[in-house]
């Protein structure tokens, strides 16, 4: 056997047998212990609702090990992060598969089948690689700890916008005694591995193929250097590397025992969410079952076993606390403490042998754990949290279904209960006679199509702000002649379309959703067309989304790739370019919901206009305060709007002439926003499509009779 | 123990409308009904009594409410939003002859129901949004005999008590506390409480509760007693009045006075 044959990983050389049985006892108590803790935790999950996943499970896999391998979920808008933690996944994984495969060999292959692999030029390249593993795991940790203590980054802060303090989980600082923990652990971990690596050179020394091969764990073998320099004998060495042995691997063995119990478990929880990841989470949100008594989630055991999952999968990382425009307010919500809250209490009622009784799973209120109406009521479901997750969290569903339990017990402002009684009746969110709906078109010089009564190749969906709201008819009116000029055959269903239904989804009142789809569904299904086409990204949302679940399947879009088309087709042609400076608003439903981003883009490029992006744009767009049903419930007064916030954000931009929006509620919600914010006169407020019609003026009358 | 809520389904004007033939009343097509207004807060009001937390011993009995209209089936709608609310029976009167009925005769069907039910308090709203009589909880009161209140804006009142206390607002700012036998008749002003929602899901769910119909030979009455025979008003017609006009008459002050005198023979010619 030669030198470098001979070299091999030194186990439990100088133990005694006693020694080595106590040390397979400890092991086998860590995995008893995490064994029984991955038990409690999976049935904390099961006691949750019943859910059918669609899709395949190897699909899900390869979904999930994508998100995970590549680390895009953890990276984004946090690069420092997502690479200091790509460095502590590999490293441990590396590490973890490195300690795996000693064990494969030791306790496995070698006994059953006599096989050995651990030693000679693969051992010295694994030795290597492990080196680098744990460089990598300590410099992700140090980076992470220098994230902590020093960047102060108010993310990680977990003060909670719904408690104040004094409140017992005010800020939770179990949670960051939790994090140093954990860092510590790994750091002590990584760090002992080193010495100990180090310590066993010095014992051995003596015997060449160790010696000879130590630069190929270079770390250790500096370290030995450095030991052996200040005096260390190889005695003192093999006392050394003893009595680290044990204390590294005790301190590994605790680890693994804890991880069920502790924040160490999302190694586990983060994967199985991503894997279960529903991408339509917050687009599509969850019908109520007929048989289903209560429309909501009153109780924590009401929420599915994903929801408890997810629960679970949260790693505080604060991105939803950072995107979320109610929190950016200072309304009282976060969409961190809604998960955490949940947690907390899932924690505390469900992971112990029996349930508690009904009364005890009460999750509404303002108790530990509990989740206040005030807080339901400021979200916006702009999805900002949700589409920013590292690891898959929907907190959009969770909001609403909780949300659906508050408008069965009334739970809301009365201008609130108005607006659904007001829809209820009339069918639109204005209160006006459902015959007034396609009225705006009277103003017209051509008649605009019943689409009830006639065919036509186009279904124009109008929605309630853009039939109603006499700023945004006038909208209506410019897309109508747009539409004429252009040559498309087009209709309405006048008094035949309803609300479409997705902000009153969204409050909860699942009920009139149901009421209003189904409406809306049959008349769409008794009219005769191609395709729909909506200037409505909340109407254009539900309709794709959501109708199929009522039997709606219609082809739809936006009306900015409709009107992208008819320029790229020649039928409509810039005459008078546009020199402006704009900013371009991504509304929520188009964007984040839909993926909407580049169709008003290349539209703003057509028209000739030099686009500015703010800083948070496309999938990072800052909602306007108006989802989730908030445009019928005033904000509170003194406080800042979010779309005042956005106000203030665009008027950064040095000479900006338009803010284009493409939504009918983003131009009433910003027009306000620009008067409240005195930027009134310095820029102005536009739809694009107005700035499609300044570029492509009107035909003389006589041409568009022709 | 049981409260009696007398509800009304109101009829609101659409944007367009055209007059019933006989121009009696609006063409139905043309109208958008709904739960009157003040029969939410009537009923809020029972409902709220039914749920308040029982006082200690002795146990008292339940709380049933129970809500009544007098009208044809399109009440059903309404009556489901109050089971909905919280009610727990309804019962519809209705037979051809009621047509026509004014508060009077509508109030005698209601004293009907609430001789069979026997209930501990009986309320109503203060009026109507459409008719605006605010005669027929008080009317009611009178058929039966009972003490009654109108314009309740206050009400203190345990189930199975003899008597209750409420308040009334008076002119001036002044605040009326009295106390009343029950059972009585009480009309509810806007405002006592507020009346909560009812989700669709539940006005759906509520669908199951049973709505009772009554016929007038159920009640005891018969169709003299009822529409235009029962009644102590008859509606002569509805219209809209012709609008006045305004004109603003330019030029100088012999020229104003002179046009004025023209419109004034103008007029008196086109009224001869």
């Amino acid at each position: 056997m030669s030198r470098t044959d001979a070299v091999t990983r030194i186990l439990f050389e100088s133990f005694s047998a006693a020694e080595v049985r106590l040390f397979y006892l400890l092991g086998y108590g860590a995995i008893a212990v995490f064994c029984y803790g991955v038990y409690v935790q999976i049935r904390k999950y099961r006691r949750g609702a019943a859910l059918r996943l669609e899709g395949g499970v190897w699909a899900r896999f390869g979904a999930m090990l994508r998100s995970v391998l590549s680390h895009r979920t953890i990276a984004r808008r946090d690069a420092a992060a997502g690479g200091a933690h790509r460095l502590i996944f590999y490293g441990f994984v590396l590490l973890f598969a490195g300690t795996a495969t000693i064990t494969l060999e030791y306790d496995i292959l070698e006994p059953l089948f006599g096989i050995r692999f651990w030693h000679g030029g693969f051992y010295l390249i694994f030795s290597l690689i492990l080196d680098l593993a744990g460089v990598a795991l300590i410099a992700g940790l140090l980076f992470m700890m220098y994230r902590r203590g020093w960047l102060r980054l108010p993310k990680l802060d977990y003060a909670r916008p719904d408690r104040v303090p004094g409140d017992p989980d005010f800020d939770r600082p179990q949670y960051r005694r939790e994090d140093w923990a954990f860092l510590w652990i790994l750091l002590i971990i990584g760090a002992t591995g080193f010495v100990l690596e180090g310590a066993r050179l010095v014992w051995l020394q003596g015997r060449p193929e160790v010696w000879d091969t130590r630069w190929w764990s270079p770390i250790g073998a500096l370290l030995a250097q450095g030991m052996r320099a200040m005096g260390l004998t190889e005695q003192g060495g093999a006392v050394l590397r003893h009595g680290l042995w044990w204390f590294h691997g005790l301190i590994a063995l605790l680890l693994i025992a804890l991880i069920p119990f502790t924040k160490v478990k999302h190694i586990f929880t983060a994967a199985a969410s991503l894997m279960v990841r529903d991408p339509l989470a917050a687009q599509r949100l969850p019908r109520v079952p007929e048989s289903q008594v209560e429309a909501g989630a009153a109780k924590i055991t009401d929420f599915n076993w994903k929801q408890l999952l997810n629960l679970d999968a949260c790693t505080k990382c604060g991105r939803c606390h950072e995107a979320c425009p109610a929190r950016a307010v200072g309304a009282p919500l976060s969409p961190r403490d809604v998960i955490l809250s949940l947690r907390e209490f899932a924690h505390a009622t469900l992971e112990s042998g029996v349930v508690p009784a009904a009364a005890e799973l009460d999750i509404h209120g303002k108790g530990p754990g509990q989740v206040a109406m005030e807080t339901l009521w400021s979200c916006r479901t702009c999805m900002a949290c949700v589409e920013i997750c590292p690891v898959a969290v929907e907190h959009v569903p969770i909001i609403v279904q909780m949300r659906r339990k508050l408008v069965e017990d009334g739970a809301m402002d009365p201008l609130l209960t108005k607006t659904l009684q007001t829809i209820h009746k009339t069918g639109n969110s204005f209160g006006e006679s459902k015959r007034k709906r396609g009225a705006w078109s009277k103003a017209l010089p051509f008649p605009v199509k019943d689409a009830r009564k006639e065919p036509v190749d186009v279904l124009w969906f109008v929605g309630d702000y853009a039939s109603f709201d006499p700023r945004n008819q006038k909208v209506s009116q410019v897309f109508a002649s747009l539409l004429q000029e252009a040559g498309v055959d087009f209709g309405i269903l006048y008094d035949g379309e309803s609300n479409a239904g997705n902000d009153v989804r969204r409050v909860g009142e699942e009920g009139l959703y149901e009421v209003l789809a189904t409406a809306n569904v049959n008349a769409m299904s008794s009219a005769s067309f191609k395709s729909v086409v909506t200037t409505d990204p909340h109407s254009f949302n539900t309709i794709r989304n959501e109708y199929p679940d009522f039997g709606g399947k219609f082809e739809i879009e936006h009306y900015t790739t409709l009107a992208k088309r008819l320029f790229t087709e020649g039928r409509l042609k810039v005459t008078n370019p546009l020199k402006y400076r704009v900013t371009f608003h991504d509304p929520c439903h188009l964007g984040r919901f839909n993926k909407g981003y580049d169709a008003p883009r290349d539209l703003l490029a057509l028209l000739g206009c030099e686009l500015v992006e703010m800083g948070r744009c496309k999938a990072n767009s800052f909602c306007c305060g108006a989802g989730g049903g908030r445009i019928w419930v005033p904000d509170p007064v003194g406080a800042e709007k979010p779309a005042q916030n956005r106000m203030k954000e665009a008027a950064s931009i040095a000479g900006l002439e338009v803010y284009v929006v493409s939504c009918p509620k983003d131009l009433t919600m910003f027009e306000d926003a620009l008067k409240t914010t005195g930027n009134e006169g310095k820029f102005v407020v536009k739809e694009l499509i107005e700035l499609i019609r300044e570029a492509v003026p009107a035909r003389r009358t006589d041409e568009v009779a022709a | 123990m049981k409260i009696l809520v007398a509800v009304k389904q109101v009829a609101a004007l659409d944007e367009d409308f055209e007059m019933r033939d006989d121009g009696r009343d609006v063409e139905p097509d043309f109208l958008l009904r709904d739960l009157n207004e003040w029969d939410d807060f009537s009923l809020e009001e029972a409902v709220k009594i039914k749920e308040a937390p029982p006082a200690p011993a002795p146990a008292p009995a339940p709380v049933e409410v129970v809500v009544v209209s007098v009208g044809a089936d399109e009440v059903d709608e309404s009556l489901r939003k109050c089971l909905a609310k919280g009610a727990d029976r309804a019962l519809r009167v209705w037979d051809a002859a009621i047509e026509g009925s004014d508060s009077i005769a509508i109030a005698r069907v209601l004293a009907a129901v609430a001789k069979r039910e026997a209930p501990d308090m009986l309320f109503a709203g203060v009026q109507s949004s459409d008719q605006s009589f605010a005669s027929t909880g008080i009317a009611t009161a009178a058929f039966l005999g009972w003490p009654h209140a109108a314009v309740v804006s206050n009400l203190s009142y345990a189930p199975g008590a003899k008597s209750a206390v409420f308040r009334r607002e008076l002119e001036g700012g002044l605040l009326h506390e009295v106390e009343i036998q029950c059972p009585a008749v009480l009309t509810i002003q806007l405002g006592i409480n507020t009346p909560r929602y009812a989700s669709l899901r539940s006005i759906k769910q509520a669908a199951a509760k049973p709505i009772e119909v009554l016929s007038l030979a159920d009640l005891g009455l018969g169709s003299a007693d009822v529409g235009e025979a029962g009644s102590l008003s008859r509606v002569r017609r509805m219209y809209v009045p012709d609008k006045g006009r305004a004109q603003l008459i330019a030029g100088d002050v012999a020229q104003q006075a002179a046009r004025l005198a023209e419109i004034i023979k103008e007029f008196k010619g086109a009224a001869a």
